[in-house]
């Protein structure tokens, strides 16, 4: 009970940072549009807020507090207690663990405090350039994400975005697949052949993936008709409507929300496998592969092996907040999103409004972010072969069946003679599109439910203890012990 | 067992059924035991109790957080040996110089310098004994802790009985023990040993012999270093009724 109070102390203590920073957000995106309105008569001063407090903020410090959570959280899947032994002289916390928090400053001390070598035939001009070109295009990326809807403060349309051009998500792309030269000119620049191994392994795992990646999310620009992520028209502001759903008599609305997952399931598992090995962690790391070559970055020590540290841990806050804004509804809550539009406390403070669908984009990064990791502590690192294999012979076959099944889907769904198609929540197909998809997730969960099916060889040989204990259990249970130990006597 | 499960490994490879084809229902219950082994270790308390099959909490976490926690060490440990020293004169070594635990040590990580009593030494009464160990070196870092030397030794006069493993050391010299760091402790006794020997007498042998047989009876109280781990309830009758009728 006790471990109850402080987890939900703790979760509490984040879900109010978060909402205060980002009401702080909303007005200070309000009050740039008014500065920079009123002194240069140009509109988008809410860019420059969602590029402080988005970037800067939000996207480092939970990529600064994932260095930490990736040990602690590994500590507590692996029934260990993680890193607890930095201690903060000051009164009061003197022998408090704090939850190994402490850790965070210690790392950056010894990253900074560190000797910087070069290697003396290394280039050096291309070994100082890899950690920037791998950090730069990480963070970069989340420029399109939206993180809140655009609503009105001070008079001005504040977007919770750094940007929102028409290209969104090919900016995603263009600028994911710029990352390869980081790790590339880092493994090339080292003069170390374990460094360069690293590296060409890198530049091939990233180049092969991204054309599944592409081909990954051309289902959901058909679904929503759209490249953009943020804005009135952008993919998470269309993910707020509804595929199927009623209306309480308090106004309270639930149903099925129009989230990309449910419309895409596939694609879903598509890009998120093709957007993980993009970020080289396991079950993707080959380029690192720190137990049989280091990596391309064996030969960088101090802050800029730290810069590539903290790359791959930005890598997985912008990737759980594309995936978000792609697949799960962005902003948005699964259910009551009108009812809160509708209070009268949110539409006399449209900020308010914004702080709490910001709070949810955020929770759910958070629990992405918890999800990759705990990917990334499950499951063991695939051969290099595999990881091709998985690339070009899985997921672009399937990523091409998905755009084909999607365009069919999409094809029969709209109305003949349509010409301009209707905008908004309305779109004809999504609902084809998400009996489609729901038809595909109750597969997967049907498959996961059930045990495995027994193949004639090993009939006989079930309580032999091979295999999982509970696989053997559900669908054969009519099998009497006497009936099967007499077949595998007849073997 | 069954007889078929020795010879059956063939059968026993399993062909890939659909679950595993598609990777996703597998990857999914992999991450459930995750998931699972997260949530008890985060919700759950952790006892403390160094003995990790003894705890009583809903967190997996067998860890023991050294410093601050330590491991028991089991009832049977005995520990780094050192010197007994006399009874009569806690600052001599009962040890005679005999020769036999550097002799059977089967590392060879004890060295002896034997010397002798003086018969115009001032502390007479030390004479009672004739041999001494002017060096009586052991390297603990060759030890290898397999008590042979104290089974050896006749006089009793090295133990492993300190309870404590080999402190660590900044230098490798500096863990090859010397008389003054062996030699610690208090004092032991037994009857036979020869400074009980009234002045110009001379017991008889059996009479010795006797009083190491009374010692095993628990007749004759026996003298160790750590008294209540052996000590000899007086309060309790000796429990002989069992061999009544």
């Amino acid at each position: 009970m006790k471990r109850l109070g402080v987890v939900g102390f703790i979760t509490g203590l984040i879900v109010s940072a978060t909402f205060g920073l980002m009401a702080a957000a909303y007005g200070l995106g309000g009050l740039l549009e008014k500065v920079f309105f009123e002194q240069f008569g140009i509109v988008g001063g809410s860019g420059v807020s969602a590029m402080l407090v988005l970037m800067l903020v939000f996207v480092m410090v939970i990529a600064t507090l994932l260095t930490l959570a990736e040990r602690k959280w590994s500590a507590l899947m692996q029934d260990r207690i993680g890193p607890n032994r930095a201690r903060i002289n000051l009164p009061g916390i003197r022998n408090q663990s704090l939850a190994g928090l402490p850790h965070i400053a210690t790392d950056v001390v010894k990253m900074l405090t560190k000797e910087d070598f070069q290697p003396q035939a290394a280039n050096k001009f291309l070994f100082n350039l890899a950690p920037m070109l791998a950090f730069a295009p990480a963070f970069a990326l989340f420029a399109v994400v939206p993180a809140g809807p655009t609503l009105p403060v001070l008079g001005y349309q504040v977007q919770m975005a750094v940007a929102n051009p028409d290209f969104g998500l090919l900016y995603i792309f263009a600028i994911a697949s710029l990352a390869v030269y980081g790790t590339s000119l880092a493994g090339w620049a080292s003069n170390n052949k374990f460094a360069l191994l690293g590296g060409v392994r890198a530049s091939s795992q990233m180049i092969s993936y991204e054309v599944a990646l592409g081909l990954s999310l051309v289902g959901m620009m058909i679904a929503f008709s759209t490249v953009r992520l943020a804005g009135v028209d952008g993919m998470a502001e269309l993910q707020g409507g509804y595929l199927w759903h009623f209306t309480t008599a308090g106004g309270f609305d639930i149903g099925v929300p129009a989230w990309g997952f449910l419309l895409q399931p596939l694609g879903f598992v598509l890009f998120f496998a093709a957007a993980f090995a993009e970020t080289k962690r396991a079950p993707f790391d080959t380029p690192e592969g720190e137990s049989e070559i280091i990596g391309y970055f064996v030969e960088y020590s101090g802050m800029k092996f730290g810069l590539f540290m903290i790359a791959e841990f930005v890598e997985v806050v912008v990737l759980a907040g594309v995936i978000v804004a792609i697949f799960f509804g962005g902003y948005y809550l699964p259910f009551g999103n009108e009812w809160l539009k509708s209070r009268e406390i949110f539409v006399e403070n449209p900020w308010l409004l914004g702080a709490v669908f910001g709070m949810v984009f955020w929770l759910k990064v958070v629990a992405l972010c918890y999800v990759q990791l705990a990917i990334r502590w499950t499951f063991p690192r695939f051969r290099y072969d595999q990881i091709q294999t998985l690339g070009w012979k899985i997921l672009l076959p399937v990523g091409l069946v998905n755009v084909f099944v999607t365009g069919a889907v999409v094809l029969a769904a709209i109305p003949a003679g349509a010409e301009q198609l209707p905008s908004a929540a309305l779109i004809p197909y999504l609902k084809p599109l998400a009996i489609v998809g729901l038809i595909e997730i109750a597969i997967v969960i049907a498959l996961t439910l059930t045990p495995r099916e027994r193949t004639a060889a090993e009939h006989g040989h079930d309580h032999h203890g091979h295999g999982d204990s509970h696989g053997h259990s559900g669908a054969h249970s009519g099998h009497a012990p006497v009936a099967s130990s007499a077949s595998a006597s007849a073997h | 067992m069954d007889p078929h499960s020795a010879h059956s490994s063939e059968a026993d490879v399993k062909t890939p059924d659909l679950r595993e084809r598609t990777f996703l229902p597998e990857l999914l219950k992999g991450l459930a035991i995750t998931a699972r082994h997260f949530f008890k270790n985060l919700f759950g308390t952790r006892d403390a109790n160094v003995h990790v099959l003894d705890r009583n909490d809903d967190s997996l976490v067998t860890t023991v957080q050294y410093p601050e926690e330590k491991v028991i060490y089991p009832p049977g440990y005995r520990g780094l040996h050192r010197l007994v020293p006399r009874e009569d004169d806690p600052s001599k070594p009962r040890c005679v110089a005999c020769y036999m635990c550097a002799t059977i040590c089967p590392a060879q990580c004890i060295y002896i310098e034997a010397g002798e009593y003086q018969e115009n030494d001032p502390s007479t009464a030390s004479r009672v004994i004739e041999k001494y160990p002017t060096q009586f070196v052991i390297d603990e870092l060759r030890c290898i802790v397999c008590g042979l030397c104290v089974d050896a030794c006749p006089k009793d006069a090295i133990r492993m009985d300190t309870g404590v493993h080999t402190p660590s050391e900044y230098t490798r010299q500096d863990f090859v023990y010397d008389i003054p760091k062996l030699l610690k402790g208090p004092g032991v006794s037994h009857p036979s040993d020869p400074w009980f020997k009234r002045g110009g007498s001379e017991q008889p042998a059996h009479v010795h012999k006797e009083a190491h047989t009374r010692i095993g009876e628990g007749l004759v109280q026996l003298k160790l270093p750590h008294g209540p781990r052996v000590e000899i309830d007086k309060s309790q009758p000796v429990a002989i009724t069992k061999f009544h009728k």
